[in-house]
């Protein structure tokens, strides 16, 4: 198993951001879906190893990323695109995805080849070239994906990544995604249902630092057959389970 | 460039299967475009790599926004300055504006108020802490080299010359410290400011001399115990809990 999490908890003051999360998963790609506050982003800083538990206990890739060794052995094989991305205007394209590939101790030799792989894979390498400050916001998502994925992460926390994107751009994105599921774990923090239906195999629900459901995509729609508020089936299923929860 | 080199490692973007005579046009380009957009690193970031053996480290610490060129001339400038008024007036100025200097210069090192990308690079094999350490002794070392340069221009006596790199210490420890507990450079060049100001006047109370903070002995101590205690500060703020915070 790539994630192994065990009761996690994280507060911040009095408020319980994440409570009690445990989960297992191997290579898929896995939908975090859950409404604002929900604890999402608060999980996905844990698993990237930027923001410690409160309690319970974290296993990634196999080892504890509490001890400095192993913390630094995940962080080599970790892809993570947080929420809020920030950038250095004065850096090109190839500049910001090659100073994380090296931040990711990656064998130098290996970094121009991985680092213009990952930017076509994004579909930037017409900009590679371009300074960060003459792009626009959904290239610059795709920039903050190729880094991500420069190290062909064996585990890859995507925090909103499509927003932004335009649809042609998010369908290869999904694309991107489905891929890397095949040898990886990739975990995806979204709102955009459709982005859960074309890409991941488990979809994961999350309520008031709770994992209120997981299964598959089929599975949630099962659960908003008749019930539940959406347009598409999966936004019913959505609907229904956090209305269960709540109730 | 070898034919291996443009054509090695790569397994083709679109997946498409080729025949046994056909050539992946992908795997060519992605040869080609890691050659052309590789960028090449200058001959200082070379040696930080040879020296540090770590070329991201290297890279961490040409990003440092206080050793890129235009704050180096301008913390130069500022010293030159220092050295002309202290040739006119005698008074040692160059000792008294050095420590604020390369507390600013410390500040502006390293943490969240300075760096767009913080929380990702709180997730980089590299630790921060340890860029944090780079960052830190190369913006001393420089700011030292270049105050040194300066006192010695102005013909200042060598305790004076000298006598500033232990309050430098005291105050570019205070500056980081509040840099990183605030998470703001500029509180942080404001704390380093106000203690330097407060160390110069505790000198002129007890001495009577402008100089005193910089040249009377009894000051060490305290200054070395401030060091140390912002030091911990330090590494308290940048570790990583284990478990429950």
């Amino acid at each position: 198993m790539n994630v192994e999490l065990t009761e996690l908890t994280r507060k911040f003051g009095h408020t319980r951001a994440v409570a009690g999360v445990s989960l297992e998963a191997g290579p898929g790609v896995f939908g975090l879906l859950g409404p604002n506050g929900a604890g999402k982003t608060s999980l996905l800083r844990m698993m990237a190893t930027v923001l410690p538990p409160t309690s319970g206990t974290l296993h990634l890739l196999g080892r504890d990323p509490g001890g400095y060794g192993p913390r630094r052995e995940i962080r080599r094989r970790l892809g993570y695109l947080p929420q809020n991305l920030g950038y250095y205007p004065g850096f090109t394209v190839t500049d910001f995805v090659e100073y994380f590939a090296l931040l990711k101790d990656m064998p130098p030799r290996q970094v121009p080849r991985a680092v213009a792989t990952a930017i076509e894979h994004v579909g930037l390498g017409d900009r590679a070239r371009s300074k960060l400050r003459t792009l626009s916001g959904g290239m610059l998502r795709r920039v903050g994906i190729a880094q991500a994925i420069v190290n062909e992460p064996e585990l890859l926390l995507l925090d909103e990544p499509t927003a932004g994107l335009d649809p042609e751009q998010r369908v290869s994105f999904r694309a991107l995604l489905r891929d890397f599921g095949q040898w990886s774990t990739v975990i995806v923090s979204t709102h955009l249902v459709e982005d859960v239906a074309a890409a991941c195999t488990e979809v994961m629900l999350m309520d008031a630092g709770r994992i209120v459901f997981h299964g598959t995509p089929a599975d949630l729609i099962a659960r908003g057959e008749g019930h539940g508020v959406g347009d598409a089936p999966l936004e019913r299923g959505y609907s229904a389970v956090l209305t269960a929860a709540r109730s | 460039m070898t034919g291996d080199e443009l054509t090695g490692g790569y397994e083709g973007l679109a997946g498409r299967v080729l025949g046994p005579h056909d050539v992946d046009l992908d795997r060519v380009w992605l040869g080609v475009a890691a050659q052309v957009w590789r960028r090449q690193p200058g001959p200082v970031e070379r040696a930080a790599g040879r020296l540090l053996r770590s070329p991201g480290l290297a890279r961490a610490l040409m990003t440092t926004p206080s050793l890129l060129l235009g704050w180096v001339i301008a913390t130069a400038t500022v010293l030159l300055a220092g050295v002309g008024v202290t040739l006119g007036t005698g008074t040692p100025w160059v000792g008294l504006i050095a420590p604020a200097l390369a507390a600013a210069g410390i500040a502006y090192a390293y943490g969240p108020g300075i760096d767009p990308a913080w929380e990702l690079s709180q997730s980089m094999a590299i630790s921060d802490r340890m860029v944090l350490l780079v960052r830190a002794l190369a913006v001393f070392g420089l700011n030292a080299a270049l105050g040194l340069a300066a006192s010695a221009a102005s013909g200042a006596a060598a305790a004076v010359t000298f006598g500033w790199l232990v309050p430098m210490t005291a105050i570019c420890a205070l500056a980081l410290a509040t840099a990183t507990v605030t998470r703001s450079p500029n509180v942080g060049v404001a704390a380093g400011a106000t203690g330097w100001v407060i160390a110069i006047l505790a000198g002129m109370d007890a001495e009577g001399q402008l100089t005193a903070a910089i040249t009377d002995s009894a000051f060490i101590v305290p200054y070395l115990a401030l060091a140390i205690c912002c030091g911990a500060i330090v590494l308290l703020v940048t570790r990583i809990p284990r478990g429950a915070s």
